[in-house]
Protein backbone atom coordinates (compact mmCIF):
# COMPACT_ATOMS: atom_id res chain seq x y z
CA UNK A 1 0.00 0.00 0.00
CA UNK A 2 1.11 3.39 -0.40
CA UNK A 3 1.26 6.31 2.02
CA UNK A 4 1.24 10.57 0.70
CA UNK A 5 2.01 12.56 3.66
CA UNK A 6 -0.20 16.21 3.39
CA UNK A 7 2.42 18.55 5.23
CA UNK A 8 6.11 18.70 4.36
CA UNK A 9 7.94 16.88 7.60
CA UNK A 10 10.70 14.56 7.70
CA UNK A 11 9.31 12.10 5.41
CA UNK A 12 9.75 11.46 1.78
CA UNK A 13 6.19 12.41 0.07
CA UNK A 14 5.38 8.90 -1.27
CA UNK A 15 6.58 5.51 0.60
CA UNK A 16 4.73 2.02 0.48
CA UNK A 17 3.97 -0.42 3.55
CA UNK A 18 2.58 -4.01 3.99
CA UNK A 19 2.19 -5.31 7.36
CA UNK A 20 3.89 -8.41 7.92
CA UNK A 21 2.32 -9.36 11.09
CA UNK A 22 3.93 -7.81 13.74
CA UNK A 23 6.16 -5.86 11.67
CA UNK A 24 5.72 -3.51 9.25
CA UNK A 25 8.20 -3.21 6.29
CA UNK A 26 8.63 0.30 4.63
CA UNK A 27 9.99 0.11 1.11
CA UNK A 28 10.20 3.39 -1.72
CA UNK A 29 11.22 4.31 -5.33
CA UNK A 30 14.45 4.16 -4.35
CA UNK A 31 13.95 0.27 -3.94
CA UNK A 32 15.22 0.61 -0.25
CA UNK A 33 13.22 -0.82 3.13
CA UNK A 34 12.88 -0.81 6.74
CA UNK A 35 11.35 -2.90 8.99
CA UNK A 36 9.93 -1.43 11.98
CA UNK A 37 7.23 -2.00 14.74
CA UNK A 38 3.46 -1.33 14.24
CA UNK A 39 3.95 1.72 17.28
CA UNK A 40 7.46 2.98 15.08
CA UNK A 41 5.29 3.02 12.07
CA UNK A 42 2.82 4.73 13.29
CA UNK A 43 4.91 7.10 14.66
CA UNK A 44 6.70 7.57 11.51
CA UNK A 45 2.93 8.13 9.34
CA UNK A 46 1.50 10.51 11.96
CA UNK A 47 4.83 13.08 13.00
CA UNK A 48 7.10 11.80 10.25
CA UNK A 49 9.83 11.97 12.20
CA UNK A 50 12.19 9.02 12.30
CA UNK A 51 11.08 6.72 15.39
CA UNK A 52 14.76 6.38 17.21
CA UNK A 53 17.93 7.89 16.53
CA UNK A 54 18.91 4.30 15.21
CA UNK A 55 16.18 4.06 12.96
CA UNK A 56 16.71 7.78 11.50
CA UNK A 57 20.03 6.33 11.15
CA UNK A 58 18.97 3.39 9.07
CA UNK A 59 16.29 5.80 7.55
CA UNK A 60 18.18 8.49 6.34
CA UNK A 61 20.24 7.05 3.74
CA UNK A 62 17.98 4.27 2.62
CA UNK A 63 15.87 7.93 1.35
CA UNK A 64 13.18 7.85 3.59
CA UNK A 65 13.58 10.87 5.33
CA UNK A 66 13.29 14.40 3.36
CA UNK A 67 16.05 16.45 5.39
CA UNK A 68 18.41 13.50 4.57
CA UNK A 69 17.63 13.21 0.96
CA UNK A 70 21.32 12.27 -1.24
CA UNK A 71 19.73 12.47 -4.89
CA UNK A 72 22.70 11.58 -6.44
CA UNK A 73 23.55 8.62 -4.62
CA UNK A 74 19.84 7.48 -4.87
CA UNK A 75 19.48 8.30 -8.26
CA UNK A 76 22.88 6.00 -8.33
CA UNK A 77 21.57 2.97 -6.72
CA UNK A 78 18.76 2.92 -8.83
CA UNK A 79 20.66 2.97 -12.24
CA UNK A 80 22.78 0.09 -10.83
CA UNK A 81 19.43 -1.93 -9.73
CA UNK A 82 18.16 -0.88 -13.28
CA UNK A 83 20.85 -1.49 -15.22
CA UNK A 84 19.16 -3.98 -18.03
CA UNK A 85 17.19 -0.80 -19.12
CA UNK A 86 20.71 0.50 -20.61
CA UNK A 87 21.81 -3.10 -21.89
CA UNK A 88 19.38 -5.07 -24.58
CA UNK A 89 18.89 -8.35 -25.35
CA UNK A 90 21.30 -10.48 -23.54
CA UNK A 91 19.49 -13.91 -23.45
CA UNK A 92 19.02 -15.88 -26.75
CA UNK A 93 17.28 -19.40 -26.01
CA UNK A 94 17.64 -21.77 -28.85
CA UNK A 95 14.99 -24.69 -29.43
CA UNK A 96 17.17 -27.25 -30.71
CA UNK A 97 14.42 -29.50 -31.41
CA UNK A 98 10.80 -30.06 -30.44
CA UNK A 99 11.05 -33.42 -29.63
CA UNK A 100 11.44 -35.30 -26.45
CA UNK A 101 12.03 -38.68 -24.98
CA UNK A 102 10.36 -37.81 -22.08
CA UNK A 103 6.64 -37.67 -21.06
CA UNK A 104 6.73 -34.83 -18.45
CA UNK A 105 3.44 -34.40 -16.71
CA UNK A 106 3.70 -30.55 -16.30
CA UNK A 107 6.27 -29.95 -19.81
CA UNK A 108 5.11 -26.55 -20.90
CA UNK A 109 7.82 -26.85 -23.74
CA UNK A 110 5.43 -28.28 -26.60
CA UNK A 111 7.40 -31.38 -26.71
CA UNK A 112 6.76 -34.03 -29.84
CA UNK A 113 6.97 -37.89 -29.77
CA UNK A 114 8.51 -37.88 -33.18
CA UNK A 115 10.42 -36.12 -35.67
CA UNK A 116 8.41 -34.08 -38.40
CA UNK A 117 8.17 -30.53 -40.46
CA UNK A 118 10.36 -28.46 -37.95
CA UNK A 119 11.01 -29.80 -35.27
CA UNK A 120 14.57 -30.31 -35.57
CA UNK A 121 16.47 -26.90 -35.95
CA UNK A 122 19.09 -26.74 -39.03
CA UNK A 123 22.33 -25.79 -38.95
CA UNK A 124 21.58 -23.21 -41.24
CA UNK A 125 18.90 -21.70 -39.31
CA UNK A 126 21.42 -22.51 -35.78
CA UNK A 127 23.82 -20.11 -37.38
CA UNK A 128 21.67 -17.48 -38.31
CA UNK A 129 20.41 -17.69 -34.45
CA UNK A 130 23.79 -17.39 -33.13
CA UNK A 131 24.85 -14.56 -36.18
CA UNK A 132 21.44 -12.37 -35.07
CA UNK A 133 22.42 -12.82 -30.94
CA UNK A 134 25.86 -11.74 -31.36
CA UNK A 135 24.71 -8.33 -33.34
CA UNK A 136 22.70 -7.63 -29.88
CA UNK A 137 23.32 -4.11 -28.63
CA UNK A 138 23.85 -6.35 -24.88
CA UNK A 139 27.70 -6.00 -24.00
CA UNK A 140 28.04 -9.81 -22.99
CA UNK A 141 25.64 -12.80 -24.02
CA UNK A 142 24.63 -15.75 -23.26
CA UNK A 143 23.19 -18.74 -25.67
CA UNK A 144 21.35 -21.07 -23.97
CA UNK A 145 20.49 -24.44 -25.44
CA UNK A 146 17.05 -25.86 -25.11
CA UNK A 147 14.31 -28.44 -26.30
CA UNK A 148 12.73 -30.61 -25.92
CA UNK A 149 15.49 -32.41 -25.67
CA UNK A 150 18.41 -30.72 -27.10
CA UNK A 151 20.56 -33.68 -27.11
CA UNK A 152 18.51 -35.29 -30.23
CA UNK A 153 19.47 -32.79 -32.22
CA UNK A 154 23.20 -33.62 -31.23
CA UNK A 155 25.04 -32.77 -34.36
CA UNK A 156 23.66 -29.35 -34.95
CA UNK A 157 23.70 -28.67 -31.17
CA UNK A 158 27.53 -29.55 -31.52
CA UNK A 159 27.99 -27.19 -34.73
CA UNK A 160 26.74 -24.32 -33.08
CA UNK A 161 28.92 -24.58 -29.97
CA UNK A 162 32.08 -24.11 -31.85
CA UNK A 163 30.56 -21.38 -34.30
CA UNK A 164 29.20 -19.44 -31.21
CA UNK A 165 32.67 -20.00 -29.62
CA UNK A 166 34.28 -18.92 -32.71
CA UNK A 167 32.33 -16.02 -33.56
CA UNK A 168 33.13 -15.04 -29.87
CA UNK A 169 36.86 -14.76 -30.21
CA UNK A 170 36.14 -12.57 -33.91
CA UNK A 171 33.61 -10.60 -32.22
CA UNK A 172 34.98 -10.17 -29.10
CA UNK A 173 31.90 -10.20 -27.33
CA UNK A 174 31.77 -12.12 -23.92
CA UNK A 175 29.94 -15.41 -24.09
CA UNK A 176 28.16 -17.70 -21.47
CA UNK A 177 27.14 -21.04 -23.26
CA UNK A 178 24.32 -23.34 -21.45
CA UNK A 179 22.67 -26.43 -21.92
CA UNK A 180 19.46 -27.58 -20.51
CA UNK A 181 19.18 -31.30 -20.89
CA UNK A 182 17.49 -34.36 -18.72
CA UNK A 183 20.81 -36.53 -18.91
CA UNK A 184 19.04 -39.35 -20.71
CA UNK A 185 21.59 -39.39 -23.30
CA UNK A 186 24.46 -37.54 -22.14
CA UNK A 187 28.04 -39.73 -22.95
CA UNK A 188 31.44 -39.19 -22.01
CA UNK A 189 32.05 -38.13 -25.09
CA UNK A 190 29.59 -35.71 -25.57
CA UNK A 191 30.55 -34.56 -21.76
CA UNK A 192 33.80 -33.61 -22.83
CA UNK A 193 32.47 -32.10 -25.71
CA UNK A 194 30.45 -29.26 -23.98
CA UNK A 195 33.05 -28.69 -20.74
CA UNK A 196 35.72 -28.19 -23.28
CA UNK A 197 33.82 -25.27 -24.66
CA UNK A 198 32.68 -24.22 -21.17
CA UNK A 199 29.46 -24.57 -21.33
CA UNK A 200 27.36 -24.70 -17.99
CA UNK A 201 25.22 -27.68 -17.69
CA UNK A 202 21.70 -27.70 -15.93
CA UNK A 203 19.18 -30.43 -15.36
CA UNK A 204 15.49 -31.17 -13.57
CA UNK A 205 15.67 -32.55 -10.58
CA UNK A 206 12.26 -32.69 -8.64
CA UNK A 207 13.39 -34.58 -5.71
CA UNK A 208 13.46 -37.85 -4.91
CA UNK A 209 13.30 -41.17 -7.16
CA UNK A 210 9.51 -41.75 -6.71
CA UNK A 211 8.90 -37.97 -6.70
CA UNK A 212 10.61 -37.50 -9.66
CA UNK A 213 9.91 -40.54 -12.02
CA UNK A 214 6.23 -39.92 -10.87
CA UNK A 215 6.54 -36.44 -12.70
CA UNK A 216 9.30 -37.05 -15.76
CA UNK A 217 8.47 -40.85 -16.56
CA UNK A 218 10.90 -42.11 -19.39
CA UNK A 219 9.84 -45.69 -20.90
CA UNK A 220 11.62 -48.63 -19.60
CA UNK A 221 14.09 -46.36 -17.23
CA UNK A 222 14.35 -43.77 -14.65
CA UNK A 223 15.01 -40.36 -15.31
CA UNK A 224 16.23 -39.88 -11.86
CA UNK A 225 19.13 -42.42 -12.22
CA UNK A 226 20.42 -40.65 -15.30
CA UNK A 227 20.23 -36.98 -13.76
CA UNK A 228 21.68 -38.25 -10.76
CA UNK A 229 24.29 -39.86 -12.60
CA UNK A 230 25.60 -37.24 -14.74
CA UNK A 231 24.90 -34.57 -11.80
CA UNK A 232 27.56 -36.18 -9.83
CA UNK A 233 29.95 -36.75 -13.00
CA UNK A 234 29.56 -32.85 -13.51
CA UNK A 235 30.42 -32.21 -9.70
CA UNK A 236 33.46 -34.40 -9.70
CA UNK A 237 34.66 -32.42 -12.46
CA UNK A 238 33.68 -28.90 -11.24
CA UNK A 239 35.62 -29.83 -8.12
CA UNK A 240 38.74 -31.11 -9.77
CA UNK A 241 39.77 -28.58 -11.93
CA UNK A 242 41.79 -29.10 -14.69
CA UNK A 243 44.39 -26.81 -16.63
CA UNK A 244 43.03 -25.33 -20.07
CA UNK A 245 39.47 -24.78 -19.34
CA UNK A 246 36.91 -23.34 -16.44
CA UNK A 247 34.32 -26.44 -15.13
CA UNK A 248 31.01 -24.31 -13.88
CA UNK A 249 29.44 -26.60 -11.24
CA UNK A 250 26.10 -28.30 -12.95
CA UNK A 251 22.49 -26.87 -11.66
CA UNK A 252 19.31 -28.42 -11.11
CA UNK A 253 15.60 -26.83 -11.74
CA UNK A 254 12.74 -28.12 -9.80
CA UNK A 255 9.53 -27.63 -10.81
CA UNK A 256 6.98 -27.37 -8.16
CA UNK A 257 3.69 -29.76 -8.71
CA UNK A 258 1.30 -30.94 -6.92
CA UNK A 259 2.98 -33.98 -5.71
CA UNK A 260 5.86 -31.99 -4.50
CA UNK A 261 3.14 -30.33 -1.58
CA UNK A 262 4.27 -31.41 1.98
CA UNK A 263 7.88 -32.92 0.68
CA UNK A 264 9.59 -29.78 0.85
CA UNK A 265 11.98 -31.03 3.54
CA UNK A 266 12.98 -34.14 1.72
CA UNK A 267 13.28 -32.40 -1.82
CA UNK A 268 15.64 -30.32 -0.39
CA UNK A 269 17.83 -33.25 1.48
CA UNK A 270 18.22 -34.83 -2.18
CA UNK A 271 19.43 -31.53 -3.51
CA UNK A 272 22.02 -31.90 -0.18
CA UNK A 273 22.93 -34.88 -0.79
CA UNK A 274 23.89 -34.41 -4.02
CA UNK A 275 26.18 -31.91 -2.87
CA UNK A 276 24.02 -28.77 -4.92
CA UNK A 277 23.99 -25.47 -3.33
CA UNK A 278 21.35 -23.94 -5.35
CA UNK A 279 17.66 -25.34 -5.27
CA UNK A 280 14.96 -23.70 -7.67
CA UNK A 281 11.77 -23.47 -5.55
CA UNK A 282 9.89 -22.92 -9.32
CA UNK A 283 6.24 -22.55 -8.93
CA UNK A 284 3.97 -24.48 -11.73
CA UNK A 285 2.05 -21.89 -14.39
CA UNK A 286 -0.67 -22.72 -16.37
CA UNK A 287 0.51 -22.64 -19.77
CA UNK A 288 0.73 -24.89 -22.81
CA UNK A 289 0.11 -28.56 -21.72
CA UNK A 290 0.26 -27.74 -17.65
CA UNK A 291 -2.87 -25.68 -18.34
CA UNK A 292 -4.66 -28.68 -19.92
CA UNK A 293 -3.13 -31.08 -16.71
CA UNK A 294 -4.10 -28.42 -14.28
CA UNK A 295 -6.28 -30.06 -12.10
CA UNK A 296 -3.37 -33.19 -12.10
CA UNK A 297 -0.73 -31.39 -11.23
CA UNK A 298 -1.51 -27.52 -10.38
CA UNK A 299 -2.49 -26.02 -6.80
CA UNK A 300 -3.75 -22.88 -5.43
CA UNK A 301 -1.10 -19.77 -4.73
CA UNK A 302 -2.04 -20.05 -0.98
CA UNK A 303 -0.55 -23.70 -1.20
CA UNK A 304 2.48 -22.43 -3.37
CA UNK A 305 3.14 -20.31 -0.82
CA UNK A 306 3.25 -22.38 2.69
CA UNK A 307 5.22 -24.87 0.44
CA UNK A 308 8.07 -21.91 -0.36
CA UNK A 309 7.75 -20.37 3.49
CA UNK A 310 7.90 -24.07 5.01
CA UNK A 311 10.86 -24.89 2.64
CA UNK A 312 12.82 -21.59 2.66
CA UNK A 313 13.11 -21.79 6.39
CA UNK A 314 14.45 -25.76 6.63
CA UNK A 315 17.00 -24.72 3.52
CA UNK A 316 18.16 -21.30 6.26
CA UNK A 317 17.79 -23.86 9.48
CA UNK A 318 20.56 -25.88 7.30
CA UNK A 319 22.37 -22.72 6.40
CA UNK A 320 22.44 -22.73 10.13
CA UNK A 321 23.63 -25.96 11.14
CA UNK A 322 26.79 -25.20 8.28
CA UNK A 323 25.37 -26.86 5.36
CA UNK A 324 26.01 -24.38 2.25
CA UNK A 325 22.52 -24.18 -0.02
CA UNK A 326 20.81 -21.23 -1.18
CA UNK A 327 17.20 -20.80 -2.95
CA UNK A 328 17.66 -19.39 -5.56
CA UNK A 329 14.04 -17.54 -6.47
CA UNK A 330 15.26 -15.74 -2.49
CA UNK A 331 18.55 -15.56 -3.63
CA UNK A 332 17.69 -13.42 -6.73
CA UNK A 333 15.92 -10.71 -5.05
CA UNK A 334 18.05 -10.74 -2.38
CA UNK A 335 20.36 -9.53 -4.95
CA UNK A 336 17.71 -6.80 -5.78
CA UNK A 337 17.33 -6.09 -2.37
CA UNK A 338 19.89 -6.12 -0.10
CA UNK A 339 22.93 -5.73 -3.01
CA UNK A 340 20.85 -3.03 -5.28
CA UNK A 341 22.16 -5.20 -8.02
CA UNK A 342 20.16 -6.68 -10.90
CA UNK A 343 20.49 -10.54 -10.75
CA UNK A 344 19.42 -11.17 -14.61
CA UNK A 345 15.91 -12.82 -13.41
CA UNK A 346 14.09 -11.75 -16.57
CA UNK A 347 10.62 -12.47 -14.83
CA UNK A 348 11.10 -10.41 -12.09
CA UNK A 349 12.14 -6.98 -14.08
CA UNK A 350 9.69 -3.76 -14.82
CA UNK A 351 9.49 -3.73 -17.68
CA UNK A 352 10.02 -8.24 -18.48
CA UNK A 353 12.50 -9.43 -19.79
CA UNK A 354 10.01 -10.13 -23.34
CA UNK A 355 12.38 -9.24 -26.38
CA UNK A 356 14.38 -6.46 -24.90
CA UNK A 357 16.09 -8.82 -22.14
CA UNK A 358 15.76 -12.23 -24.05
CA UNK A 359 14.58 -13.75 -26.73
CA UNK A 360 13.36 -17.15 -27.60
CA UNK A 361 14.16 -18.62 -30.99
CA UNK A 362 11.89 -22.18 -32.78
CA UNK A 363 13.63 -24.98 -34.49
CA UNK A 364 12.17 -23.10 -37.80
CA UNK A 365 14.05 -19.64 -36.98
CA UNK A 366 10.75 -17.64 -35.89
CA UNK A 367 11.70 -15.47 -33.05
CA UNK A 368 9.60 -14.60 -29.71
CA UNK A 369 9.43 -12.35 -26.73
CA UNK A 370 10.64 -15.18 -24.18
CA UNK A 371 10.62 -18.85 -24.36
CA UNK A 372 6.83 -18.77 -22.96
CA UNK A 373 5.67 -16.91 -25.95
CA UNK A 374 7.05 -19.32 -27.99
CA UNK A 375 5.26 -21.63 -26.29
CA UNK A 376 1.67 -19.97 -27.01
CA UNK A 377 3.17 -20.19 -30.61
CA UNK A 378 3.63 -23.67 -30.47
CA UNK A 379 0.28 -23.98 -28.99
CA UNK A 380 -1.05 -21.91 -32.63
CA UNK A 381 -1.20 -18.35 -30.71
CA UNK A 382 1.59 -16.31 -32.44
CA UNK A 383 0.95 -13.40 -30.06
CA UNK A 384 4.51 -13.06 -29.04
CA UNK A 385 5.76 -13.71 -32.50
CA UNK A 386 8.41 -11.17 -32.99
CA UNK A 387 9.66 -12.06 -36.50
CA UNK A 388 11.37 -14.59 -38.37
CA UNK A 389 15.28 -14.60 -37.94
CA UNK A 390 16.12 -14.27 -41.66
CA UNK A 391 16.09 -10.75 -42.20
CA UNK A 392 15.33 -9.36 -38.64
CA UNK A 393 17.68 -6.47 -36.83
CA UNK A 394 17.09 -5.08 -33.74
CA UNK A 395 15.79 -2.04 -34.80
CA UNK A 396 12.85 -4.10 -35.90
CA UNK A 397 13.00 -6.15 -32.91
CA UNK A 398 12.09 -3.28 -30.61
CA UNK A 399 9.36 -1.82 -33.03
CA UNK A 400 7.32 -5.37 -33.28
CA UNK A 401 3.78 -4.95 -31.44
CA UNK A 402 4.73 -7.97 -29.69
CA UNK A 403 8.04 -6.56 -28.09
CA UNK A 404 5.94 -2.74 -27.36
CA UNK A 405 3.10 -4.56 -26.11
CA UNK A 406 5.06 -6.64 -23.83
CA UNK A 407 7.02 -3.69 -23.01
CA UNK A 408 4.05 -1.54 -22.24
CA UNK A 409 1.97 -3.75 -20.10
CA UNK A 410 4.55 -4.92 -18.08
CA UNK A 411 5.50 -1.53 -16.76
CA UNK A 412 4.57 -1.27 -12.88
CA UNK A 413 4.33 2.11 -13.18
CA UNK A 414 0.78 1.82 -15.21
CA UNK A 415 -0.09 -1.64 -13.29
CA UNK A 416 -3.23 -1.11 -10.32
CA UNK A 417 -2.20 -2.44 -7.22
CA UNK A 418 1.70 -2.87 -8.54
CA UNK A 419 2.32 0.83 -8.95
CA UNK A 420 1.38 0.85 -4.66
CA UNK A 421 2.52 -2.48 -4.18
CA UNK A 422 5.69 -2.55 -1.07
CA UNK A 423 6.74 -5.20 -3.19
CA UNK A 424 7.13 -2.93 -6.32
CA UNK A 425 10.93 -2.10 -6.40
CA UNK A 426 11.58 -5.62 -6.77
CA UNK A 427 9.05 -7.51 -8.66
CA UNK A 428 7.77 -8.19 -12.47
CA UNK A 429 4.75 -8.80 -14.32
CA UNK A 430 4.57 -11.92 -17.31
CA UNK A 431 2.25 -10.47 -19.93
CA UNK A 432 2.47 -14.63 -21.39
CA UNK A 433 0.91 -15.40 -18.15
CA UNK A 434 -1.45 -12.34 -18.21
CA UNK A 435 -2.82 -13.36 -21.47
CA UNK A 436 -3.09 -17.12 -21.05
CA UNK A 437 -4.39 -17.19 -17.69
CA UNK A 438 -6.85 -13.97 -17.94
CA UNK A 439 -6.83 -13.08 -21.35
CA UNK A 440 -5.28 -10.04 -21.62
CA UNK A 441 -1.64 -8.42 -21.43
CA UNK A 442 -2.57 -6.29 -18.60
CA UNK A 443 -4.40 -9.29 -16.28
CA UNK A 444 -5.74 -8.25 -13.28
CA UNK A 445 -4.06 -8.39 -10.49
CA UNK A 446 -6.16 -8.81 -7.66
CA UNK A 447 -7.13 -12.01 -8.79
CA UNK A 448 -3.83 -12.76 -10.61
CA UNK A 449 -2.35 -16.53 -9.35
CA UNK A 450 1.27 -15.63 -10.37
CA UNK A 451 0.88 -11.49 -8.29
CA UNK A 452 -0.09 -14.25 -5.05
CA UNK A 453 2.81 -16.62 -5.60
CA UNK A 454 5.13 -13.94 -5.90
CA UNK A 455 3.41 -12.25 -2.62
CA UNK A 456 3.72 -15.35 -0.64
CA UNK A 457 7.52 -15.44 -1.58
CA UNK A 458 8.35 -11.87 -1.07
CA UNK A 459 6.38 -12.23 2.38
CA UNK A 460 8.61 -14.88 3.16
CA UNK A 461 11.57 -13.41 2.13
CA UNK A 462 10.99 -10.60 4.48
CA UNK A 463 9.07 -11.98 7.47
CA UNK A 464 12.92 -14.00 7.57
CA UNK A 465 14.67 -10.74 6.79
CA UNK A 466 13.04 -9.55 10.27
CA UNK A 467 14.74 -12.48 12.31
CA UNK A 468 18.22 -11.15 12.62
CA UNK A 469 19.87 -14.64 12.37
CA UNK A 470 17.97 -15.27 9.61
CA UNK A 471 18.82 -12.34 8.11
CA UNK A 472 22.86 -12.86 8.47
CA UNK A 473 21.86 -16.04 6.94
CA UNK A 474 20.42 -14.44 3.47
CA UNK A 475 22.69 -11.89 3.59
CA UNK A 476 25.46 -14.44 2.49
CA UNK A 477 23.21 -15.45 0.18
CA UNK A 478 24.11 -12.38 -2.07
CA UNK A 479 27.21 -12.09 -4.52
CA UNK A 480 30.23 -10.25 -3.60
CA UNK B 1 -24.30 -21.28 -17.52
CA UNK B 2 -27.33 -18.96 -17.38
CA UNK B 3 -29.06 -16.07 -18.43
CA UNK B 4 -27.75 -12.89 -16.65
CA UNK B 5 -29.48 -9.54 -15.55
CA UNK B 6 -28.24 -6.96 -17.39
CA UNK B 7 -26.30 -4.16 -15.69
CA UNK B 8 -26.73 -0.54 -15.96
CA UNK B 9 -23.43 1.81 -14.82
CA UNK B 10 -22.69 5.61 -13.91
CA UNK B 11 -20.80 7.00 -16.76
CA UNK B 12 -19.19 9.62 -13.65
CA UNK B 13 -17.74 6.00 -12.71
CA UNK B 14 -16.79 3.98 -15.48
CA UNK B 15 -15.54 5.40 -18.81
CA UNK B 16 -16.97 4.18 -22.09
CA UNK B 17 -12.89 3.09 -22.89
CA UNK B 18 -12.84 0.83 -20.17
CA UNK B 19 -16.28 -0.79 -20.45
CA UNK B 20 -15.36 -1.23 -24.12
CA UNK B 21 -11.77 -2.69 -23.11
CA UNK B 22 -13.38 -4.95 -20.11
CA UNK B 23 -15.72 -6.48 -23.07
CA UNK B 24 -13.00 -6.81 -25.59
CA UNK B 25 -11.42 -9.35 -22.66
CA UNK B 26 -14.36 -11.04 -23.05
CA UNK B 27 -13.85 -11.61 -26.33
CA UNK B 28 -14.58 -15.17 -27.46
CA UNK B 29 -15.95 -16.18 -23.74
CA UNK B 30 -19.75 -14.76 -24.00
CA UNK B 31 -20.94 -12.13 -25.91
CA UNK B 32 -21.46 -8.33 -24.11
CA UNK B 33 -23.38 -5.82 -25.77
CA UNK B 34 -23.24 -1.68 -24.24
CA UNK B 35 -25.31 0.67 -24.95
CA UNK B 36 -25.25 4.83 -23.58
CA UNK B 37 -28.90 5.45 -22.00
CA UNK B 38 -28.40 9.30 -21.10
CA UNK B 39 -25.27 9.33 -18.10
CA UNK B 40 -25.15 5.84 -18.11
CA UNK B 41 -24.34 2.75 -20.28
CA UNK B 42 -26.12 -0.41 -20.26
CA UNK B 43 -24.22 -3.80 -20.24
CA UNK B 44 -26.16 -6.41 -22.09
CA UNK B 45 -25.18 -10.05 -21.47
CA UNK B 46 -26.76 -11.72 -25.02
CA UNK B 47 -26.85 -15.43 -24.96
CA UNK B 48 -25.65 -17.97 -22.57
CA UNK B 49 -23.27 -16.49 -19.90
CA UNK B 50 -21.52 -17.74 -17.03
CA UNK B 51 -23.05 -17.43 -13.63
CA UNK B 52 -20.74 -15.06 -12.74
CA UNK B 53 -20.60 -13.46 -15.87
CA UNK B 54 -21.50 -10.01 -13.92
CA UNK B 55 -19.40 -9.66 -11.61
CA UNK B 56 -16.27 -10.60 -13.34
CA UNK B 57 -17.28 -8.12 -16.04
CA UNK B 58 -17.86 -5.25 -13.55
CA UNK B 59 -14.27 -6.36 -11.79
CA UNK B 60 -12.41 -6.39 -15.20
CA UNK B 61 -14.39 -2.94 -15.56
CA UNK B 62 -12.75 -1.63 -12.57
CA UNK B 63 -9.35 -2.91 -13.10
CA UNK B 64 -9.41 -1.16 -17.00
CA UNK B 65 -10.70 2.54 -15.10
CA UNK B 66 -8.14 1.77 -12.66
CA UNK B 67 -5.18 1.57 -15.28
CA UNK B 68 -6.55 4.26 -17.41
CA UNK B 69 -6.41 6.46 -14.01
CA UNK B 70 -3.21 5.64 -13.39
CA UNK B 71 -2.18 5.76 -16.90
CA UNK B 72 -3.17 9.61 -16.80
CA UNK B 73 -1.07 9.95 -13.57
CA UNK B 74 2.39 8.26 -14.57
CA UNK B 75 2.22 7.93 -18.44
CA UNK B 76 5.51 10.86 -18.43
CA UNK B 77 7.25 8.16 -16.62
CA UNK B 78 6.05 4.84 -17.65
CA UNK B 79 6.63 6.22 -21.30
CA UNK B 80 10.33 7.45 -20.40
CA UNK B 81 10.91 3.86 -19.50
CA UNK B 82 9.27 1.82 -22.20
CA UNK B 83 11.05 4.16 -24.72
CA UNK B 84 14.47 3.54 -23.26
CA UNK B 85 14.09 0.21 -22.84
CA UNK B 86 13.10 -0.31 -26.30
CA UNK B 87 15.81 2.25 -27.71
CA UNK B 88 18.16 0.32 -25.93
CA UNK B 89 17.24 -3.21 -27.45
CA UNK B 90 16.81 -1.53 -30.76
CA UNK B 91 20.83 -0.26 -30.07
CA UNK B 92 19.72 3.11 -30.54
CA UNK B 93 21.54 4.38 -27.81
CA UNK B 94 25.16 3.26 -29.09
CA UNK B 95 26.69 5.91 -31.19
CA UNK B 96 25.72 5.27 -35.06
CA UNK B 97 22.23 4.55 -34.20
CA UNK B 98 19.96 1.50 -34.60
CA UNK B 99 22.26 -1.49 -34.83
CA UNK B 100 21.82 -3.72 -37.83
Amino acid sequence: MAVKTAKRTEQVPQVYWRDLGGRILLTNDFGSHALMTEAEFRRYIKTGAAPSPALKEKLGPAGFLRERLDMEALVAGWRKRNAFLFAGPGLHILVMTLRCNQGCLYCQSGAVKSSGPGTDMSWETARRCVDFAFASPAPAITIEFQGGEPLLNWGVLKKTVDYARALEKKKGKPLNLALISNFTLMDDKKAEFLLSRECSICTSLDGPADLHDRNRPLTGASSHAAAVKWLKYFKRRSDNQGPGYRIFKPGALLTVSKGSLGRGREIVDEYVRLGLEDIFLRPLAPIGYAKRAWDKIGYSPEEFSRFYSGTLDYIISLNARGTRIKEKTASMFLEKILAGRDPGFMDARCPCGAAVGQVAYDPRGQVYTCDEGRMMGWEGDDMFRIGDVRGLDYGKLAAAPASRACCASSNLEQQPMCSRCAYRPWCGVCPVYNYEAQHSLWGHMPSNGRCAVFMGIFDAIFRALAAPKKAKILAGWTGK
Amino acid sequence: MKKEKNLAVDDAVYSEEALKLAAYVFEGRFRVSLKRRGAKTEILFPGAVPEDAAGEFLNEALNQQCRLDLMKKNSKVANIIVTRMLLSASGGNKKGGVKK
